[in-house]
């Protein structure tokens, strides 16, 4: 080959170079790096990271972005040996040596355990062909001191290692060797001058060994970060990885700051008595032909029958789905969409994906699984044939280009729910299919956030647990992109104050660096050929899970294949609400045949009735049901959409809604005349009555409207995406609004355009997920309409998911004329289940679930020997065999009312039963042996307490609500329920006192919403800002909470109270155990644990 | 008498802040927090922050969001234990029968002596306000039994209640007031049984079966039908000795004599268990009350009477402040303390045993004379600034050294680091020809190697700190200097000269 930059004696590439993803050991970024070489005017750079690649595409992806002359990336790994060999350098020269690196580094990940990779020499014996290997006698990090005695042994022996530092001569003279044997001319010894004082011998010796041996020296600087100043983070993360503060880490820390990438001229100076070793770096890298560029990724055939092309294969399918979906007659939009698919889809080649994920698709049908496509595929009409994706094209315009465009180059993603409880099942069958070593989940690379980043940082600057949990806790979200003066000050700690200053200052310099790797929730990536040659693969924590080094950007940046196999809670809820029906009800349906547009069920959402239907029951979304009345499914699909930070942020809700109301004329936003066309958004925000609501609405807007090049666009929608990469999107940002002003829109639309744009990034909804979502909103909500028995029953068995408790689903389920019977011995399994009611409808019978602390296998054994049933509770033990501790569990959660006695007594008599480790002795007079005791009645049991104990047990209780014992008190005082409130006149003063169900402050708004709950319903406080800080105590503290403000009631009729005054009333919990007895005032410092749990904990923002 | 301490641990922290006499305005509401479970929780509270709603085993984050004035301190147990022991030794004084009762808790059994404090009720109360006096919040009752003390002291604070009477006190206080578990306590609220009145109504056999044998006892304690009498906390020493006196003693000589024999005792209980102590401490009660304490401190176990005899004598003629006797002794006690086995009794022939512990014996003495504090040892120290290589530690507590001194040498190399080290570096002047003035005099430099550089540690300084480049130096008269340079324009100094 011809040497690119000839052998100059001013050129120079770095070798060894370790990234931040060597994890807590290099501190800089891989592009800081690449940018750092490039600058500097280095030949090339390459990356070894500690036995991984992890970091590599990183690298690729900057360089890319360099402009000018850039240095040529070689791709390799630091080899760290678990038996004791030194640090090697491997590069592949070609593909099929990067293959053998990769295969190389899983097998030391297969025997180590999560994260970690054990190699030894031999394993690099078996993979050595083809890769150039630098042996680096220095180790990359300080050893610790070995033991006193040890070190007093060693220094016996007259051949002593030279320093704690280094690999004695003879080891490295034996690896060389060693490695000689098999690859003469790929070996060579890697030595740096770090200014350690003896550097100048050292190179001698060196240059000595090298030369005996026949073995090229070359020059690195072992490179741990971009530049100087960068040691200071490198000694944090040292000290982050050793679990040790600054002042105790001693030796263990760099003695200087030299090992940053350095100039040619720095480097020549520094190697001058060995100018060879300086030439070798260029030798080196000529050697190399191996670029990433050569990952040619191919896509599985194992769904394709054989003498088919993957092509003809989908074409075939896609028809036969299109005349399953529509009949005999295809409309003429679908025919249209799936011609032009299909067409494009054989022009980039991409069908086998489709096959593959159809593919995974179909096993999970066949399983009766409910599954169904999210995010951009559903923009596809092929995916909708095929039965990945839920969103008819004749519904809603596909917008095919999101999901494939031909410019973009991209693979499609197609990203699929399933039921969550049997996601693993899909799982599974995908290992089976295509095998480990084809298949493995995408890597996650978990960062370092503000509130982890202080954290780490604080420790290592000895700050203790309480100052950094308070500057951390101090962090709203913790998706800040730095920790600000504001924050530190928020916290309570002096900024000023020299070690919080510069523990902030490292925590800042932290945020982003990686951690470690862990696996993807559901992103499978599966390739025709090995996986483990295209990259390393280890074992993830589950067993028999694997996943790959790269995630999901390098990935995209390589252009490889993923599907997202996700778990979705309402799916389990569906299917299982499907079972139920088609036992007890004698109908079937599935995700497709429910009946759509049915105006009761969009009745139902008008009132929010939605409490457990999918996505629209939290708080915000109840509030937006009535005032946007949703009366056909693209209602359902904006409303999905609206109520998330882009609109929000972007001030886009109040337009849209007055505009649907008629209150405002619906117009569009137009440049100025001689810029374009006044109806150039028209096209763009049609839809939505000229607001822009979903994301895809606003990236339209910047290439129409603030006329981005596609790159830019591009750009934008990958700062937009990998909202992580906080700072990036801010580049856009004068440009966009510059530019729509420029062109003579409003400033304040602009911005609004923008600060949307900014909201997206944390969650947005492109139109074609908020659809598929939409499509589980309509279901779930006929359900809840049609079946609410059914409804409730699958809900609860699918907990935990959603946004309410077991309790606010049971009193939705009876507000809706559903009977809910007890949990009992002779009738619960441990699911909740259906039973029949005399006047025809279903009951709900609670399950052995909801009792906390019972066991699903005691729930079995139960109904398993209940034979005719049980009629006093020694039959139960008996007969059971449960261990006492279950049938007090049983007894306190009130299980034994079939059986026609007191809780109380039942309870008493259980607590007689002998313990399970009765001596053999005893065991035949088990339970039977037992006299009959001839005892005083016990106290009758009070109904609130039954009620208190009904909610330590069960979290809910179907006797009263505990407001309900407190009602005559809180009258007293001129406090109103929930209901009243919920029917007060506008502006009308109003005490109201309740069980706190929720607190939420919903971005950084200040606002806290609460929602009270008492034996009549709920109602909605909302407490201002400058009010939250007065009554902060009482608004975290509360479990019931008694508030003073004025009813407010807004657009379709939601009714707030605005809090003025709050009261922490939780006290008044204890009057309902300790009713008859006059308790002295204790002076209790333990709270008992029992009560402590009496109320159900609120889901709070916190 | 049982004594209850609830707020233990802000006491401690209020009391240490009262101690140093910090103003204090408006104090914020102090909390303790421990780990539990990976998450930290409240595990003290103080009265004002009880009074704002907080309670003890809430979590920190949940606190903090109600009151973000919050003082929060990491609790810390030893030094509650340490400060409970502290006022049992306090207590001591009432009656030798003192136990510690849970991390909280005192009990005193105060049976036949209450008449020398001027009866129950005159004790209960001086205690109460001394210990109020001193920053407690010190609650107590004085009962028949234990069991009925501890219930009372926190349900009736101040209460007594004569032998026999404890079941018509008792019978009101709610369940909680038994100190049984929190099973059993929430068993018999869930029956109904919510006052030991009424738990005390039910059959015995009925009780027995659902809650065993043990919770019967601790119900017929609390009822003054069964006494147990308390465990004294377990003496501190592990081994001692003591004597008493009739009449009180007031001679030196008498008191000398005294110890002496004390010692021989000791030394003999001390060998027959194989055992030396580290510790040994004299104790010595004054007729009026007054403790006066002397300790020494051994580097070694010993239990050489002469040893430990010569070193009481050092530390007597030493004492800055001469033991008063004042109306007299009654009781000299001599304790040992830290005691370790001594492993052999045979003579170590080994000579650098011997001189081992010699030098132990020798900074025991030293100790004694001048204080543990001011025999001092190095031991090296991990850092890469050469002038912080070592630390000096008291000779007699000085742990023997995790690390090994650093190897400043490879085998038959010279020394990285010089023989001698300025405690100051010196400026020097260095010219461009290769030599360099120091002291007056100048020196061309032959041989020279380097740079061994080393940055400062910048965490601990305020402003940027300088590299330092070293360099080990040979001048032309074969003298070897360690020499750095520093900033730009270098300036030079000397560090160090090898030999």
């Amino acid at each position: 080959m011809v040497c690119a930059w000839g052998l100059r004696m001013n050129a120079y590439a770095e070798i060894a170079v370790t990234t931040n993803y060597s994890f807590l050991r290099g501190a800089s970024h891989p592009k800081e790096l690449i940018e750092q070489a490039a600058r500097l005017g280095h030949v090339a750079i390459g990356i070894a990271d500690r036995n991984t690649l992890a970091g590599v595409v990183r690298a690729y992806a900057a360089l890319q972005d360099i402009k000018g002359d850039k240095p040529k990336l070689l791709v390799g790994a630091r080899l760290v040996f678990a038996d004791g060999t030194p640090d090697i350098l491997a590069y592949p020269v070609d593909r099929a040596a990067y293959g053998r690196l990769c295969r190389l580094l899983s097998a030391g990940k297969l025997h180590a355990p999560k994260g970690e990779c054990y190699l030894v020499l031999d394993d690099l014996l078996k993979w050595q062909k083809g890769l150039l290997l630098v042996v680096l006698p220095q180790n990359n990090e300080a050893q610790k001191e070995p033991e006193v005695n040890f070190w007093n042994k060693k220094l016996v022996h007259e051949e002593v290692s030279n320093s704690p530092t280094e690999h004695s001569p003879r080891d490295i003279r034996a690896l060389l060797q060693t490695l000689r044997t098999a690859t003469p001319a790929d070996i060579w010894l890697g030595v740096s001058m770090l200014h350690h004082g003896d550097d100048q011998r050292r190179l001698q010796h060196w240059q000595e060994v090298a030369s005996t041996i026949g073995v090229p020296l070359m020059a690195t600087n072992d490179v741990l970060y971009h530049c100087a100043e960068r040691r200071e983070l490198h000694d944090v993360v040292t000290c982050i990885r050793e679990h040790i503060t600054l002042n105790e880490a001693g030796q263990l820390l760099e003695a200087n700051a030299e090992r940053h990438l350095k100039s040619v001229g720095e480097m020549v100076k520094l190697f001058h008595q060995a100018p060879d070793a300086i030439v070798e770096t260029i030798r080196f890298v000529n050697r190399i032909t191996f670029s990433l560029d050569q990952l040619k990724y191919n896509y599985p055939d194992e769904p394709v029958p054989k003498g088919k092309t993957a092509q003809q294969h989908l074409h075939d399918l896609a028809w036969q789905g299109a005349a399953w979906r529509y009949g005999s007659v295809i409309p003429e939009k679908v025919r249209t969409a799936l011609e032009k698919e299909l067409n494009l889809i054989a022009k980039m080649e991409i069908a086998p994906y489709f096959l593959t994920v159809h593919d995974i698709v179909s096993f999970t049908k066949s399983q009766n699984i409910l599954c169904q496509g999210r995010g951009s595929a559903a923009n596809s009409a092929v995916c909708y044939a095929l039965g990945i994706t839920a969103v008819d094209p004749m519904q809603i315009d596909l917008l095919f280009e999101r999901f494939i465009s031909e410019e973009r180059r991209e693979p499609p993603d197609i990203d699929v729910d399933f039921e969550h409880e049997r996601r693993e099942e899909v799982i599974q069958n995908i290992y089976q299919r295509y095998g480990s070593h084809r298949a493995a989940l995408a890597a996650t690379v978990i960062c370092y956030r503000p509130r982890s980043a202080i954290r780490e940082a604080g420790k290592v600057f000895g700050l203790t647990e309480d100052v950094t949990a308070n500057l951390s806790s101090s962090v709203w979200g913790s998706w800040g992109s730095a920790l600000k003066e504001s924050q530190v000050r928020q916290g309570r700690l002096d900024p000023a104050n020299l070690l919080v200053a510069r523990a902030v200052k490292m925590a800042n310099e932290l945020i982003g660096f990686p951690r470690h790797l862990s696996q993807h929730v559901g992103g499978f990536v599966l390739t025709q050929d090995r996986l483990d040659e295209c990259v390393p693969i280890g074992p993830a924590t589950m067993e028999d899970r694997f996943f790959i080094e790269w995630d999901k950007d390098d990935i995209d940046t390589l252009r490889m294949m993923k599907v997202d196999v996700l778990a979705l809670g309402m799916l389990t809820c569906i299917r299982k609400a499907f079972d139920l029906i088609r036992v007890h009800e004698g109908k079937s349906y599935d995700l497709a045949t429910v009946p759509r547009e049915d105006s009761a069920v969009y009745e139902m959402l008008q009132r929010a009735d939605a409490i457990g239907v999918f996505q629209v029951e939290s708080r915000a979304q109840m509030n937006m049901l009535p005032r946007l009345k949703p009366s056909k499914f693209y209602d359902l699909v904006i409303e999905v959409a609206i109520v998330r930070p882009g609109p929000i942020q972007g001030d886009m809700v109040h337009p849209y809604l007055r505009r649907r109301s008629g209150i405002e004329p619906v117009e569009y936003p137009s440049p100025a005349p001689e810029h374009g066309k006044e109806d150039e958004l028209f096209n763009v925000l049609s839809k939505t009555m000229g607001v822009p609501l979903f994301q895809e609405q606003a990236m339209k807007l910047a290439i129409v409207a603030a006329e981005f090049t596609a790159e830019e666009a591009n750009g934008l929608r990958r700062a937009m995406a990998t909202f992580r990469n906080v700072g990036t999107i801010d580049n856009f940002k004068d440009k966009f609004i510059g530019r729509m002003v420029g062109r003579g829109y409003k400033q304040d639309f602009a911005e609004r355009c923008f600060k949307q744009i900014e909201g997206f990034g944390s969650y947005g909804f492109p139109e074609s997920h908020a659809a598929s979502f939409a499509h589980l909103v309509y279901i779930s909500a006929w359900i809840k309409k049609y079946h609410p028995a059914a409804f409730a029953c699958a809900l609860l068995n699918s907990q935990p998911m959603g946004f309410y408790a077991p309790a606010e689903i049971v009193r939705d389920a009876r507000e809706h004329d559903v009977e809910v019977r007890h949990v009992d011995v002779n009738h619960s399994a441990w699911d909740n289940r259906l039973e029949p009611h005399p006047d025809g409808m279903l009951a709900l019978r609670l399950g052995f679930r909801q009792v906390s602390g019972f066991r699903e296998d005691w729930a079995k054994t139960l109904a398993a020997c209940r034979n005719n049933g049980f009629d006093t509770v020694n039959v139960v033990a008996r007969r059971a065999k449960l261990p006492k501790r279950a049938l007090i569990i049983l007894a306190e959660a009130d299980s034994f009312q079939s059986i026609g006695k007191d809780r109380r007594e039942i309870l008493w008599a259980v607590r007689r039963i002998p313990d399970d480790d009765a001596l053999p002795l005893f065991a035949a007079r088990y339970v039977d042996g037992q006299a009959e005791e001839d005892i005083e009645p016990l106290p009758p049991m009070p109904l609130s307490e039954h009620v208190l104990a009904d909610y330590q047990m069960l979290r809910l209780s179907l006797k009263a609500h505990l407001m309900f014992f407190l009602r005559d008190l809180f009258r007293s005082e001129g406090v109103l329920s929930c209901a009243e409130i919920n029917k007060a006149r506008n502006g009308s003063k109003a005490k109201c006192a309740g069980i706190v169900l929720t607190r939420q402050m919903p971005g950084d708004s200040g606002v806290v919403f609460a929602t009270l709950s008492d034996e009549e319903g709920v109602a909605n406080v909302v407490v201002w800002p400058k009010l939250v800080e007065t009554f902060r105590r009482e608004i975290m503290g509360a479990r019931l909470m008694l508030v003073e403000g004025k009813v407010q009631r807004g657009e379709g009729d939601v009714v707030h109270l605005v809090a003025e005054r709050i009261f922490d009333r939780s006290h008044e919990l204890q009057r309902l155990s300790e009713d008859e007895t006059q308790m002295l005032p204790a002076h209790t410092s333990h709270s008992h644990p029992r009560n402590v749990r009496t109320v159900p904990k609120s889901r709070d923002f916190h | 008498m049982a004594l209850w301490f609830p707020r233990l641990p802000t006491d401690r922290l209020q009391r240490r802040e009262q101690a140093q006499k910090k103003p204090v305005f408006e104090a914020p509401p102090l909390v303790l927090v421990a780990k539990v479970n990976n998450a930290l929780r409240l595990s003290a509270v103080d009265r004002k922050a009880t009074s704002l709603g907080l309670t003890i085993g809430q979590p920190l984050a949940n606190a903090r969001a109600m009151l973000p004035e919050l003082k929060v301190v990491v609790a810390n147990d030893p030094a509650d234990l340490k400060l409970l022991t502290g006022i049992a030794d306090w207590c001591d004084r009432f009656t030798p029968f003192v136990a510690l009762d849970g991390p909280r808790r005192l009990l005193l059994d105060v049976t036949g002596a209450s008449h020398l404090f001027g009866g129950e009720q005159a004790m209960l109360d001086h205690i109460r306000s001394k210990l109020q006096a001193q920053g407690f919040a010190a609650r107590g009752a004085l009962a028949g039994t234990a069991a009925a003390a501890r219930a009372l002291a926190r349900y009736r604070d101040g209460a007594i209640i004569a032998s026999g009477e404890e079941e018509q006190a008792m019978r009101p206080l709610p369940v909680e007031a038994l100190n049984l578990d929190t099973v059993t306590t929430h068993a018999l609220r869930r029956a109904g049984l919510k006052t030991v009145g009424q738990i005390a109504t039910r059959k015995r056999s009925e009780l027995v079966a659902r809650l065993g044998a043990a919770t019967l006892a601790v119900l017929d304690e609390a009822l003054g039908n069964a006494a147990k009498p308390i465990t004294p906390r377990k003496p501190p020493p592990d081994y001692w000795q003591e004597q008493n006196f009739a009449e009180p003693i007031v001679t030196e000589e008498v008191i000398r004599t005294t110890l002496n024999s004390l010692t021989v005792a000791l030394a003999k209980i001390l060998e027959q268990h194989g055992e030396g102590a580290r510790r040994l401490e004299a104790m010595f009660f004054r007729a009026d009350g007054a403790v006066r304490r002397i300790a020494v401190e051994m580097g070694a176990p010993t239990r050489d009477a002469a040893i430990i005899g010569r070193l009481f004598r050092e530390k007597l003629a030493m004492l800055s402040d001469p033991l008063d006797p004042g109306f007299g002794f009654d009781l000299i006690r001599l304790s040992a303390g830290r005691v370790e086995r001594i492993a052999s009794e045979a003579v170590d022939l080994d000579a650098s045993g011997n001189e081992k512990s010699e030098i132990n014996f020798l900074v025991d003495r030293l100790a004694a004379r001048f204080g543990s504090h001011r025999i001092l040892v190095f031991r090296p120290h991990d850092t890469h600034i050469p002038e912080e290589a070592w630390v000096s530690v008291p000779a007699q507590h000085a742990p023997p050294s995790k690390l090994p001194w650093r190897k400043t040498r490879k085998a038959r190399d010279a020394p990285r680091r010089p023989l001698r080290l300025f405690a100051r570096p010196e400026p020097i002047d260095f010219t461009a020809a290769q030599h360099f003035i120091w002291r007056r005099a100048r020196h061309a430099v032959t041989k020279c190697e380097g740079p061994e550089r080393i940055a400062m540690q910048w965490w601990r300084h305020e402003a940027p700190q300088l590299a330092r480049d070293y360099f080990r130096v040979e001048d032309s008269e074969g003298r070897r200097y360690w020499l750095y340079r520093q900033g730009t324009p270098p300036q030079w100094f000397v560090h160090g000269v090898f030999a």
